[in-house]
């Protein structure tokens, strides 16, 4: 059995929105940290965690000279900032939220 | 030789923005250009609806306030402003700018305007042309399920109409939809004279990915921070952001001399990640740009060179924003405390549900939160059982309902009292009344060729 972190320990993140897409950067605190967030965080572990919250697909694109991980989850918004009836429909919170997320190392 | 750089700042962020930063800028920061930025998706669609209300309205009333207190400074120090606030409607706000001008006095001023992003009346003849509008979000076909309830559509304009005004000599160029990234674009293509040619295009992305971090104002100098967040100096007088961009396409990010806030490769960073796709390719209108090649560097005190940066050839495709209106919502807040908060907010939305039950209303959806718990990061997090937090000091119940009509809406919202009003532990807000119902407005994103778009600018002196 490996050791679980939590990202809030490794990483920052910001949200934003377009449409009903919410896009966070994940931004690794360490090179060693990037290392394994690349290789841990994978769409269906996205999805899982985000359960009903993300209704559509995931998609991960890495960047490896920032160090981080740009997550674009569709379908995420609740129909999106106007007709979402969530307190922010921008989603901004999703940042922090998935700092939430515990990875095995 | 010298490389040639130009320096422009960031005014405002959005419709909602404050005007003392961008002033602020405007007086002291050694820039040419300021980019007053008004737009946001929803924006858009709420300047249809005024424009329907009043054909003289459609574009931020503020706007006319903020150019007649920054354009006195700037023509003094020889700024030039570039702006989309000109909204729904760039003719209208034009005429109230020249008006309002003249009424202080200031002369000798060269108003520059562009439209053709307003592509609302061209709806039907486009499609019958054959150009099918599929919801990209969506994949939606059927434009016709929302035809009626179209307010208003859009297309995100890049710099060709800035630079065409800047080369009338404009000192302040104001447009509709013209897309943000484009208000900084613009400018950089005019001073350093590239064209839309190969030659241009790794340079053409450096000049997106800068207006990238910075059009945001406050979100890249301190504000927004999931790092730095505690660490801000003066956040109370945030600076906003300045980019040098050189001719050679590599660039300095700093902010307003004498201001709060903070540059460093972590703010630049985070902002850097706002709100994108696929980083090996961020399309814009006037190019497309990759994130993945730029390396950031820590230079000095509120100061990041970026290097590297580069670019692909602008898109034959223009994304458009079309609105469209689907119903209403109601938003209301109750609050409960000890004892048994969260077993008395769970009791009032038993009445109100049964209520409801009880009630001719058809209630489209109804969303509920416990704020206190999950009403940022939902599902992701549990609400415990009311008997297992029977001590819990406080707790706010939150409900949001949608309904087709607005009478529906405000049905909701003036029966709220009796769900709310059982239990010893509701909290009386004395200070504010709920709020009212909202039009829901959503927007429907696709995309036209470029060819059909007709930009037009013109320019006026007061």
């Amino acid at each position: 059995m490996g050791q679980k972190i939590k990202l809030v320990d490794i990483c920052y993140a910001r949200a934003g929105d377009k449409g009903d897409i919410s896009n966070i950067g994940l931004m690794a605190k360490s090179s060693e940290y990037y290392k394994v967030i690349k290789e841990k965080i994978i769409p269906k572990k996205i999805k899982d965690f985000f359960g009903d919250m993300v209704k559509g697909k995931v998609e991960i694109y890495p960047l490896d000279n920032l160090e981080s991980l740009e997550i674009v989850m569709h379908g995420a918004l609740d129909g999106g900032a106007t007709g979402s009836l969530r307190i922010d429909g921008t989603g901004k919170p999703y940042a922090t939220a998935i700092l939430r997320m515990e990875i095995e190392v | 030789m010298s490389l040639k750089k130009v320096a422009i700042g960031s005014g405002s962020l959005m419709w909602g923005d404050i005007i003392e930063p961008g002033l602020q800028m405007a007086k002291k920061a050694d820039v040419k250009y300021i980019c007053y930025d008004w737009l946001a998706e929803v924006t858009m669609s709420i300047l249809y609806m005024l424009k329907q209300r009043d054909v003289n309205g459609g574009y931020p009333p503020k706007l006319i306030d903020w150019m007649c207190k920054v354009l006195p400074i700037t023509k003094e120090r020889g700024i030039k402003v570039i702006t989309n606030g000109g909204g729904a409607n760039v003719e209208g706000a034009c005429e109230a700018l020249k008006k309002a001008l003249k009424e202080v006095g200031l002369k000798g001023l060269k108003i520059g305007s562009i439209s053709g992003d307003d592509i609302t009346d061209k709806l039907d003849k486009l499609r019958s042309s054959g150009i099918k509008f599929t919801n990209i979000d969506t994949g939606e076909e059927d434009i016709d399920s929302i035809k009626e309830r179209v307010v208003g559509a859009y297309v995100y304009l890049g710099s060709e109409g800035i630079v065409e005004c800047l080369k009338g000599q404009a000192d302040i160029v104001v447009g509709g939809r013209l897309a943000d990234n484009a208000l900084y674009v613009g400018p950089w293509m005019y001073e350093f004279g590239w064209d839309y040619s190969e030659e241009n295009w790794n340079k053409i992305g450096a000049a997106i990915t800068c207006g990238h971090v910075v059009e945001c104002s406050c979100c890249c100098t301190g504000g927004m921070m999931c790092s730095y967040w505690d660490k801000v100096p003066e956040p109370w007088n945030i600076g906003y952001p300045i980019v040098e961009l050189s001719e050679n396409g590599d660039a300095i990010i700093t902010k307003t001399p004498d201001s709060g806030g903070l540059i460093n490769s972590w703010t630049v960073k985070e902002h850097l990640l706002y709100e994108l796709h696929d980083p090996k390719n961020y399309i814009m209108p006037d190019g497309i740009a990759d994130f993945t090649t730029l390396k950031l560097e820590d230079v000095g005190k509120d100061r990041v060179k970026v290097t590297g940066m580069s670019g692909k050839k602008r898109p034959d495709m223009l994304k458009v924003g079309i609105g469209y209106t689907d119903g209403w919502k109601q938003e209301l807040q109750h609050w409960f405390c000890w004892p048994d908060a969260l077993k008395k907010a769970k009791h009032c939305e038993y009445i109100m549900r049964e209520w409801l039950k009880r009630q001719d209303l058809v209630t489209e959806k109804i969303h509920v939160d416990y704020m206190g718990f999950n009403m940022a990061h939902g599902s992701l997090v549990r609400v415990p059982d009311p008997e297992e937090v029977a001590d819990l000091p406080e707790v706010g119940l939150r409900i949001c309902a949608k309904f087709k009509t607005k009478k529906e809406a405000e049905f909701f919202r003036e029966h709220a009292m009796i769900w709310s009003a059982p239990p010893a532990g509701y909290v009386f807000n004395t200070t504010t009344a709920p709020a009212k119902p909202v039009r829901i407005i959503k927007l429907w994103p696709t995309l036209v060729p470029r060819s059909i778009v007709q930009i037009k600018t013109k320019i006026v002196e007061v």
